[in-house]
């Protein structure tokens, strides 16, 4: 068991190591993608800003908050980028049948599928993380634990959001659009100010587009150290794994059984 | 020897939604039953070079595709290597090799030989045991020039080389090859039969292979599976697929106004001296061939038959 870990996790190391190389085939390519998308996100914080120092705060929520909400934000999304990128990927694995190659594999099909694809300019996102976290004041060692951990959280939602709509595409034909737009919605709902939403959006915030789990909480868990907090959010992570988890392999076993297809 | 592939009435049937489209077909779907694989049985023992031989939609690739891991069958068993295939995914893994040939299993941009290199490791092989096993297959297999070139730059042929050797990095016993020969042209063919059976005859792998080319089959298997709407229709080395037609003899004379006339005589019910008797007697015949029948017409024949 644990030694089967290790070789995973060498094999996954072996496999960054491959992106990392077909990354620098252009050095110069890579690199100002990386600035790019730091340049990017930091004018969006700035807008932010703006809005902040004109109207002082939203529904409760200052600038503060705000850096607090990008630093997980962009910790989670580059995380899965860079890591998982490849389930985005899944639907066009399916329809093209390369998904068999993942299935003759001595591999978990999961992980081979997660880490066939990375998008090296997310380091950017990594950069932008890093920075919010130090413009937000929250660097005491406590606040700093918090914030890795509930970026680990956040990243454990996003994933299995994403897995979970990725794996749509076992059980209807072309959904990669449709899986493409329902994670976009998630991730624009998780970059607006969480106090914004009450009432029933509020509550759809936190179930069937889960954002506020990568928003709310994360930075609730931040400011507050609150057990019940931070219960909720770990709770959260380790369901929507479960369930993610249960819904690809009950895909896959209907990929296997061959019946996904219908005629046109 | 023993048997390392049992099949033993393999069913595979799909359903397929009539209409997929439209809220009628959300809420009250109409399936058909196609069924691909009907109770296939056979057994291969280790070292035998099997075509799989079957027309269009046949169950070919199905059958493979159950074999591989990849499929559950509908009913029916099998065994690979002792394991059943659906049933032990990670394990077979090591045993066996798959060559879609209608799909690649290299990455794309990276160069061969790094996808070499994360094949090595996906198979968890040491590095030594490695490099030594890939400067084999590389000498095999002539790819040294292709080693450093991304998959995407290489021609049809040249990626079918690399395919194939990416599936036989671990060692497996058993290759299964689905129309490695798609596309190519006679030469790039020629080199892929030659070295598939190299390489099968050297490490005694285990080959089945399918493929619509009959000179596929003749130049690299011993034994030939024909199958058609999913059953077994033949069975037998090609030798014995050979004997079984060589009753029939195609002629063709060409007479003095250069007129070619072609004929085919089955000799049981007419022997050929009668047959050129007729021929002698009808034209002024200026030059003649009697040829047995090529395997596509054999195996057309049988496909008629069936
Ligand atoms: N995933 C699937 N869903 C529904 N029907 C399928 C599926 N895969 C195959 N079939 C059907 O099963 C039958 C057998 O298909 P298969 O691909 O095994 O044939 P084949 O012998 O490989 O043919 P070919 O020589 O064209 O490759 C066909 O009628 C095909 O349409
Ligand atoms: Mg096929």
């Amino acid at each position: 068991m644990a030694d089967d870990f290790i070789k995973t996790l060498k094999l996954f190391f072996y496999i960054q190591k491959s992106h990392f190389k077909t990354a620098f085939l252009s050095v110069g390519d890579a690199l100002s993608n990386v600035v790019i998308m730091l340049i990017n996100n930091l004018s969006f914080i700035f807008m932010w800003w703006v809005i902040f120092h004109n109207k002082g705060s939203i529904n409760g929520w200052d600038f503060s908050d705000m850096l607090l909400l990008n630093a997980v934000m962009n910790n989670a999304f580059a995380i899965f980028a860079l890591f998982a990128r490849g389930i985005q990927a899944l639907p066009e694995y399916i329809d093209n049948g390369s998904l068999d190659n993942y299935l003759v594999s001595p591999q978990r099909p999961l992980f081979m599928i997660a880490t066939s694809e990375s998008t090296f300019a997310n380091w950017g996102d990594l950069l932008t993380g890093l920075i919010c976290w130090i413009l937000s004041g929250y660097t005491d060692l406590l606040s700093f634990a918090l914030m890795i951990y509930a970026s680990l959280c956040a990243t454990a939602v996003l994933i299995s959001y994403r897995l979970l709509v990725s794996s749509l595409a076992f059980f209807a034909g072309d959904t990669q659009k449709l899986g493409d737009n329902i994670f976009m919605a998630f991730i624009t709902f998780s970059s607006q100010p969480a106090s914004i939403f009450t009432g029933w959006y509020k509550v759809m915030f936190l179930s069937i587009i889960p954002a506020g789990f990568i928003s709310l909480i994360p930075v609730m868990l931040i400011k507050t150290a609150a057990l019940p907090v931070f219960l909720f959010l770990s709770g959260a992570a380790v369901l929507s794994i479960v369930i993610s988890a249960a819904f690809f392999r009950f895909g896959l076993k209907r990929y296997a059984s061959g019946n996904r297809f219908g005629v046109r | 020897m023993t048997d390392i592939i049992k099949v033993d009435r393999l069913c595979k049937k799909f359903r397929l939604k009539k209409n997929a489209a439209g809220l009628k077909g959300l809420f009250h779907p109409e399936y058909k039953t196609v069924t691909a694989v009907d109770r296939l049985s056979f057994n291969i023992k280790e070292g035998e070079r099997v075509a799989f031989i079957g027309p269009n939609g046949a169950g070919k690739s199905t059958t493979i595709k159950m074999l591989s891991s990849i499929l559950h069958p509908t009913s029916g068993t099998a065994e690979v290597m002792g394991l059943i295939p659906w049933e032990n995914r990670r394990r077979l893994a090591y045993h066996i090799g798959t060559v879609f040939g209608q799909r690649s299993q290299l990455w794309y941009n990276l160069p061969v030989q790094d996808s070499f290199g994360l094949i090595g490791k996906i198979y968890g092989l040491d590095d030594i045991e490695f490099r030594r096993r890939l400067s084999k297959l590389v000498r095999l297999f002539e790819i040294r020039d292709l080693l450093g070139h991304p998959t995407r730059s290489l021609s049809l042929g040249q990626r079918m080389r690399c395919e194939i050797v990416a599936s036989l990095i671990h060692r497996p016993q058993i290759l299964f090859l689905d129309e490695p020969t798609i596309g190519l042209d006679v030469t790039a063919k020629e080199i892929i039969r030659n070295l598939v059976k190299k390489q099968a005859l050297e490490e005694n792998t285990t080959l089945l292979l399918t493929s619509h080319d009959t000179d596929d089959m003749e130049k690299v298997c011993d034994r030939v599976i024909i199958i058609n709407k999913g059953r077994l229709i033949f069975d037998d080395s090609i030798h014995a697929l050979k004997e079984s037609y060589l009753n029939k003899k195609y002629i063709e004379v060409t007479d003095d106004s250069g007129a070619k006339i072609k004929t085919v005589v089955d000799t049981k019910t007419t022997p050929v001296k009668k047959a050129l008797d007729e021929l002698v007697q009808k034209y002024h015949i200026t030059d003649i061939t009697v040829e047995n029948p090529p395997m596509e017409e054999i195996i057309k024949e049988i496909y008629r038959r069936d």
